[in-house]
């Protein structure tokens, strides 16, 4: 396969013709943020946060599926990036349950970890908050969809990893929500003790719930610098 | 400039229900003149004429055709999109209900360029009622011999706008919820079920036949610089003879809302629709074109009676509505937008909102994933480039009466 020379950041580098510009970066100790993408998974597009500056293109470009061309000239961390990374996660979290402090994600949160890279104040933006009740049938996963930020991870894990197909998505919009079946709440019937969904969550959305004999603990919370 | 029929020719001047009124006009003779011609011919006309997409963004139609004949695969498609999902936009259905040979012969020419055997007509969900016409029409066409080389079906929407963009369109084609892919790939190199695709405008198929008879240079020496040829403008809102109008390109808006349509007292014009210029009337004398505004043609007229700012409301609560939620700029976005817009409506607007709102703007257009979130501010922008003292005194407003 034939290499390709880009620039990203100013530096001269090569990628393989197949890679991404998120996977070029990457390889070369460039870190972009995502949410929805992950290695192991079908790229989507949907979160926006991994957009990057491409000199001549009108728009910004989601790096983590867009293939690299000869000669194309990359910046992850501009000033317009980072103003619009901001606003992307400004609006996730204005429209997020806000409950950060009792959530059993604690900093493992990839949303509360981003916001901080981006030195976030509190969201400026009205939205509404969509609360769900939380559902808690299955012995298996415990969904709080109030904090969903349908990076469709979960979608994807399921169907091409777990080969399940469990969830969906319904609704359009804002009201866009993952379900399972015509929208029931998770149970045995559809679900088999495999954890796969929840480890690709990132945030607090899915979780495992505490066996009759586990001692409860919250997790501690990380600090690092 | 005065109106130009070359889309509309047939309009009302054949019967839509007869194939021989069509064929004793001269129709079908560009599909025997192209079958005569290499692929790499009719490409080289349809590029050479300058024509562009009617659909809304304008891509050059000649190039699109030929990225699809030259991507490697069989089993290529035609897409004729009839959506037409744009508020205030009725000009496809005006054609489809008095010419759908036009559009079945432009659709089979397209398919001997690319090299696809057959071709979908997607039909937008309201617009049912054409259905069975539409069939017949293919029928014959097909019994006539025409469609023996590449045949045509026809898929209906389910009543969703963001359908009518290419990608989500195929999804829904595929049978799924219709939804936006990435690009690239675009659809000419991976398109439906993955297979190299065009889709076009039906405005845009019905010029084809024209072009091939009258040649590149015919079609070439009308309109502007950029922007050949005519225009269909549905022409709605304000007016006193609202209705479907075809000009030369680079007439003035003046020209199609004033005189042919015979709106007083305007205020604004939003053209191109929801995701539409909003332009005052002090610009009225603009040309329409793709170097100026144009869109999909949608002219929208709105008199001094009207508020802006409702206006722009109802625009983003559509938007909001039609979003299909995948992207998070414009799920959020559109929804944020909505929330302060509503405030702004209430007279409950503050100064740090024309802030947020340009901000939001801002990284909506350059972040999310298709055409809709990028444009969905347009209207919020415009209005406050061209009427920024209608929010303003809003706030004003609120301030004296506490
Ligand atoms: C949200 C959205 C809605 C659209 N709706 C339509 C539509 O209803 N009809 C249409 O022809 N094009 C529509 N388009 C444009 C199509 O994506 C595509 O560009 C067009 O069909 C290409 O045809 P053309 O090159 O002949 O214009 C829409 C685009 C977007 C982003
Ligand atoms: S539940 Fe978790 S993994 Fe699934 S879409 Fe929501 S945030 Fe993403
Ligand atoms: S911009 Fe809006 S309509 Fe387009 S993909 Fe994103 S959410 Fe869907
Ligand atoms: S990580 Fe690229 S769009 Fe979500």
């Amino acid at each position: 396969m034939k290499n390709i020379a880009i620039t990203i950041n100013g530096l001269q580098l090569t990628g393989r013709e197949d890679m991404t510009i998120f996977e070029v970066a990457q390889a070369n100790g460039i870190n972009i943020p995502t949410l929805c993408y992950k290695s192991e998974l079908p790229p989507i597009g949907a979160c926006r946060i991994c957009v990057v500056e491409v000199e001549g293109s009108r728009t910004l470009v989601g790096s983590c599926h867009t293939p690299i061309a000869e000669g194309m000239v990359v910046h992850t961390h501009s000033p317009k990036v980072l103003a619009t990374r901001k606003v992307i996660i400004e609006l996730l979290l204005a429209s997020h349950c806000g409950t950060c402090f009792m959530c059993s994600k604690a900093n493992m949160c990839e949303l509360r970890s981003i916001a901080a890279d981006l030195d976030m104040g509190l969201p400026q933006v009205p939205t509404r908050r969509l609360y769900y009740p939380v559902e808690d049938v299955s012995p298996y996963v415990i969904r709080d969809l109030s904090k969903c930020i349908l990076c469709r991870r979960c979608v994807r894990a399921c169907r091409e990893i777990a080969k399940q197909n469990v969830f969906a998505v319904a609704y359009r919009g804002f009201e866009s929500k993952i379900v399972v079946d015509f929208d029931q709440p998770i149970d045995t019937d559809v679900c088999r003790d495999c954890d796969v969904c929840i480890s690709f969550c990132p945030t607090g959305a899915l979780s495992r719930p505490s066996k009759v004999t586990d001692e409860k603990k919250g997790r501690p919370l990380i600090i690092c610098d | 400039m005065p109106e130009k029929r070359i889309v509309l020719r047939n309009c009302n001047a054949i019967k839509p229900n007869r194939i021989s009124t069509y064929l004793a006009g001269g129709g079908f003779e560009a599909l025997s003149k192209v079958r005569g011609m290499s692929p790499e011919q009719v490409i080289e006309e349809i590029k050479a004429s300058g024509l562009r997409g009617r659909g809304g963004a304008g891509f050059p139609c000649g190039l699109k055709w030929e990225l699809a004949k030259n991507s490697e695969g069989d089993g290529k498609y035609v897409i004729c999109n009839a959506d037409e999902g744009e508020v205030g936009t009725f000009k496809d259905r005006y054609i489809l209900e008095r010419d759908p040979f036009t559009l079945i012969e432009g659709m089979a020419i397209a398919g001997h360029a690319i090299g696809a055997e057959s071709g979908y007509i997607y039909l937008r969900a309201e617009y049912h009622y054409l259905l069975d016409s539409l069939m017949k029409a293919i029928e014959q066409v097909r019994k006539r011999g025409f469609l023996e080389q590449f045949d045509i079906d026809i898929r209906e929407g389910a009543g969703a706008y963001i359908c009518g963009e290419e990608s989500a369109l195929m999804d829904s084609i595929e049978g799924k919820r219709g939804e936006v892919r990435y690009r690239p790939p675009f659809p000419p190199t991976k398109g439906l079920w993955g297979k190299p695709t065009i889709i076009n405008n039906v405005e845009t198929l019905m010029n084809i036949p024209q072009i091939i008879l009258n040649g590149a240079a015919w079609f070439d020496q009308m309109g502007t610089e950029r922007s050949k040829g005519t225009k269909v403008f549905s022409v709605s809102g304000d007016v006193e003879r609202p209705g479907v109008y075809e000009l030369m390109l680079g007439s003035s808006l003046r020209e199609l809302v004033e005189d042919l349509a015979m709106a007083q007292r305007v205020k604004i014009v939003q053209v191109g629709g929801a995701t539409g210029r909003i332009i005052p009337y002090s610009m009225l004398d603009t040309p329409l074109s793709f170097e100026t505004v144009l869109g999909a043609g949608a002219i929208t007229i709105f008199d001094e009676s009207r508020d802006t700012i409702d206006i722009v409301y109802r625009t983003l609560e559509f938007l909001a509505e039609e979003s299909c939620g995948k992207c998070a700029p414009c799920r959020e976005g559109t929804e944020a937008l909505v929330g302060i817009l509503s405030k702004f409506s209430r007279g409950e607007g503050e100064s740090r909102d024309i802030v947020v709102l340009e901000q939001l703007s801002q990284a909506m257009m350059l972040s999310s994933l298709c055409g809709l979130g990028q444009a969905a501010p347009i209207p919020v922008m415009d209005s406050l480039q061209h009427f920024r003292d209608d929010y303003e005194n809003r706030i004003a407003e609120k301030m004296a009466v506490q």
